[in-house]
């Protein structure tokens, strides 16, 4: 597989501060193995993560675009997570008129307590977005 | 000038020194535009690390710093505070997890490696675009608003007003003490309400630094925590709080009767009255819509009959404004109506009350002396309670009706010898540590509990009432004398009011929304203001108690006179240059934290509110509104350094 021997593959995920980043957390303290395609950029909440950053990342060659957040109703500033869900479920709509494959845009809601399904994502994503390949110019 | 970067990499002792090549990454870094020391330490966060840590940045005369080590979760403040102890901004600081991100979760110590690398190149282009923040302080008042005098704001007054503050008490009503105070006993000590709620009401209206404004209500709200302005309405009483000594000469001479709202309509009252005997303050108050002489009649009965000249028609509302620093609403709850649910027949038959109308017959200061009876002044020889009234209209358990129809049912087998009582519920919740006891206790002394499912049905059979239900799946009735139906718990009327006012957010039911239903119950989505007790949900005395307590406990913890207030230092800051004034901002601030300035016709962010999520952010579509330490640029310049 691609991913095991070069570093082309760049997935970008997206974690707020609270849930989702503590869950990376536990997946390294759980020592859960993971690919290592994915850079975790935080942010406070994911309703932080404007469309134009995602862009942004595709833009540059990013293969893939995660963005996790605190599970509805958990956020910890009320409810940016709702509006994230949003703002993602338009721009996913969208995606595919720039020509690139909406699943290359992942949202999910991961707990603090989640370690795994953080690895777990994470790695389905990586592989989702293997098999889709790089962004075509 | 250019910057002068210093990357320090974390072995972490073996935990990143064994699964990473630290040395390559030390080496990748100095290759690094603007790096101009790089280097490895076993552990930065040992008491070694930190000196040489400050003394790299000492010596090095860095502008900014980067380490690359476990999760800023773990040590983030204190290398924050090692850079600040060196005369460096701590947000000049970036930290890249290469423990619990990489070197923990790759196998393949290669690919950790690269990783790694990838990191440190990224946290580093970031930290050269980091802005110094200043720590924000304001200047504060200490003074504190706790509306409501319920169990809840009662615990919170005395709280504050025994650590020195000065707290205004706003009643709602004439008399303070809430709902509490027109109870007999209270589950599950048996205790008298009155007895021991007695000694926090004197010290309330004794206490110097507690001013304890009754009949009076919030009308505004202007300012943020730390600094509000409370604009109140000190209704007319028309009887002077100074004069008056509270002697009731003035009651007997006023011809006017009316419903008596304080006994749950079961009695009548003057139009100058006090709410029920013993009520505090003991000052009466003349209710404006039925006294004669306020209506414009001819009527001078209680003025003539006061011997302290107390009685003053020419009263006013006044409106009173105070600076406070916070403000705790305790503005508690009301009981669901059950009229508008025709199967109970509440409202139309006789001998159907509330548990609320039950507990004022019970109690000494009530209708009755104390005495439970049928309207046509007969003991009643059986009782039927039914729960969860209103329970599936309102789509929630009011958690506390079982305890207090067990309570109901106890006092009526001890006052009222051979009574029957019987118990319709569905579910029974009795949840705290005492709370199986007394139901042990009344079902050991014959109280009948009958699982109804809800299918209860009250009608009329000559003077006395029929309950007919449905039970293991058999329709039977029963008939009985009097029906006591436990109504959900709902918001008072005024919360939706009061909401609007200080611009907080309601839940689904009406309460008041907290700002975590867990961790801070006690909080609100704006800083600086807190809610305690029913206002919050539906609950018995003890958490409401232990509501006030938190409340008033935070705001000793935080606002402390002569001290400023630390500011959130991560915020949104919106630049008016670029600001079109389309107002998005302004209307998803999840805290209200943005107001538009109508004059430059831009939003303006308010630091003591903002607590930096960014959803402004994102949502601007100018790029008018930038997040402090999250700006588009420091997160493009991960991004470009993450895929390249």
């Amino acid at each position: 597989m691609k991913t095991e021997t070069d570093f082309q593959l760049k997935v970008i995920a997206f974690c707020c501060k609270w849930c989702s980043s503590a869950a990376a957390d536990l997946a390294g303290t759980s020592r859960m193995k993971m690919l290592p395609n994915f850079t975790i950029i935080p942010t406070m909440c994911s309703s932080r993560v404007d469309p134009e950053l995602i862009l942004k990342a595709f833009e540059r060659g990013a293969w893939g675009v995660l963005v996790a957040g605190c599970h509805p109703g958990d956020c910890h500033y009320q409810n940016g997570n709702y509006k994230t869900q949003r703002r993602i479920f338009l721009l996913r709509k969208l995606l595919s008129d720039f020509g690139i494959e909406p699943d290359r845009l992942r949202l999910e809601w991961i707990s603090a307590s989640e370690g795994a399904k953080f690895a777990q994502v994470v790695n389905e994503f990586i592989e989702r977005v293997d098999e889709l390949g790089p962004l075509k110019d | 000038m250019a910057e002068r970067i210093g990357v320090f990499v974390c072995k972490c002792g073996p935990n990143i020194g064994d699964r990473i090549d630290v040395d390559s990454v030390v080496a990748e870094a100095e290759g690094i535009e603007d790096v101009v020391t790089a280097k490895s330490h076993n552990l930065l966060c040992s008491e070694d690390g930190i000196r040489f840590l400050q003394e790299e940045i000492r010596k090095g005369g860095l502008t900014r710093v980067v380490i690359a080590a476990c999760t800023p979760k773990q040590y983030e403040q204190k290398f924050m505070r090692a850079c600040e102890g060196v005369g460096l901004n701590p947000y000049l600081l970036q930290m890249t997890n290469i423990r619990e991100q990489c070197a923990w979760v790759t196998p393949d110590p290669a690919q950790a490696t690269a990783k790694a690398k990838s990191l440190v190149r990224a946290a580093t282009m970031r930290a050269t675009l980091q802005e110094p923040i200043e720590k924000k302080e304001i200047e504060i008042h200490p003074d504190v608003l706790v509306v409501g005098s319920g169990v809840a704001g009662l615990e919170a007054t005395l709280t504050l007003a025994q650590k020195g503050r000065k707290v205004y008490l706003l009643e709602k009503s004439p008399c303070i003490g809430g709902l509490g105070a027109r109870f007999e006993e209270v589950y599950q000590t048996m205790e008298c309400a009155p007895c021991m709620l007695a000694p926090e009401l004197q010290e309330v209206l004794q206490k110097e630094n507690i001013e304890a404004i009754t009949y009076g209500e919030l009308e505004g709200v202007v300012g943020s925590y730390g600094n509000f302005t409370v604009k109140i309405r000190r209704k007319a009483r028309y009887v002077s709080e100074e004069a008056c000594i509270g002697c009731s000469a003035c009651f007997e001479p006023c011809p006017v009767e009316v419903s008596n709202e304080f006994d749950e309509g079961l009695s009548k009252r003057k139009a100058i009255y006090i709410p029920f005997a013993g009520a505090l303050p003991n000052v009466p108050v003349i209710d404006e819509a039925n006294c004669i002489k306020l209506k414009g009649g001819e009527c001078n009965a209680c003025q003539e009959a006061c011997p302290f000249d107390a009685i003053d028609f020419d009263d006013q509302d006044r409106i009173e404004e105070k600076r406070v620093g916070a403000i705790i609403l305790a503005t508690g709850s009301t009981q669901f109506n059950p009229s508008s649910l025709a199967q109970y027949g509440y409202g139309r038959f006789d001998n159907v009350l509330t548990g609320l109308e039950l507990e004022r017959l019970n109690a000494s200061n009530g209708p009755t002396g104390g005495k439970i009876l049928l309207k046509d002044g007969r003991e009643p020889r059986s009782v039927a309670f039914v729960y969860c009234v209103g329970r599936k209209e309102k789509g929630h358990c009011s958690g506390i009706c079982c305890m207090y129809s067990v309570k109901l049912a106890h006092l009526l087998k001890e006052k009222i010898p051979g009574v029957e009582v019987y118990s319709f519920y569905t579910d029974l919740c009795l949840p705290k540590k005492e709370h199986q006891r007394l139901y042990e206790e009344v079902v050991e002394k014959g109280v009948e509990f009958i699982r109804s499912n809800g299918s209860e049905r009250v009608s009329r059979d000559g003077k006395g009432l029929v309950v007919e239900y449905k039970a293991d799946s058999t329709s039977k009735s029963l008939a009985v004398d009097m029906v006591v139906l436990a109504p959900a718990i709902e918001p008072n009327p005024d919360t939706a009011k009061l909401a609007a006012i200080l611009d907080i957010p309601l839940d689904e039911r009406g309460f008041f929304s907290e700002e975590h239903p867990l961790m801070k119950s006690f909080g609100t989505p704006l800083e600086g203001v807190f809610i305690a007790g029913c206002c919050q949900g539906p609950k018995d005395i003890g958490d409401a108690v232990a509501q006030g307590g938190a409340a008033a406990g935070r705001i000793l913890s935080r606002l402390i006179p002569g001290e400023k207030l630390e500011l959130e230092p991560i915020v949104a800051v919106i630049d008016e240059e670029i600001c079109g004034g389309c107002n998005t901002c302004i209307s998803i601030c999840p805290y209200s934290a943005i107001s538009r300035d109508e004059e430059k016709k831009v939003a303006v962010v308010d630091d003591t509110l903002c607590r930096g999520c960014g959803t402004c952010v994102a949502a601007c579509p100018t790029g008018a509104a930038r997040a402090k330490h999250f700006t588009n640029e420091e997160i493009f310049a991960e991004i470009r350094e993450v895929v390249r």
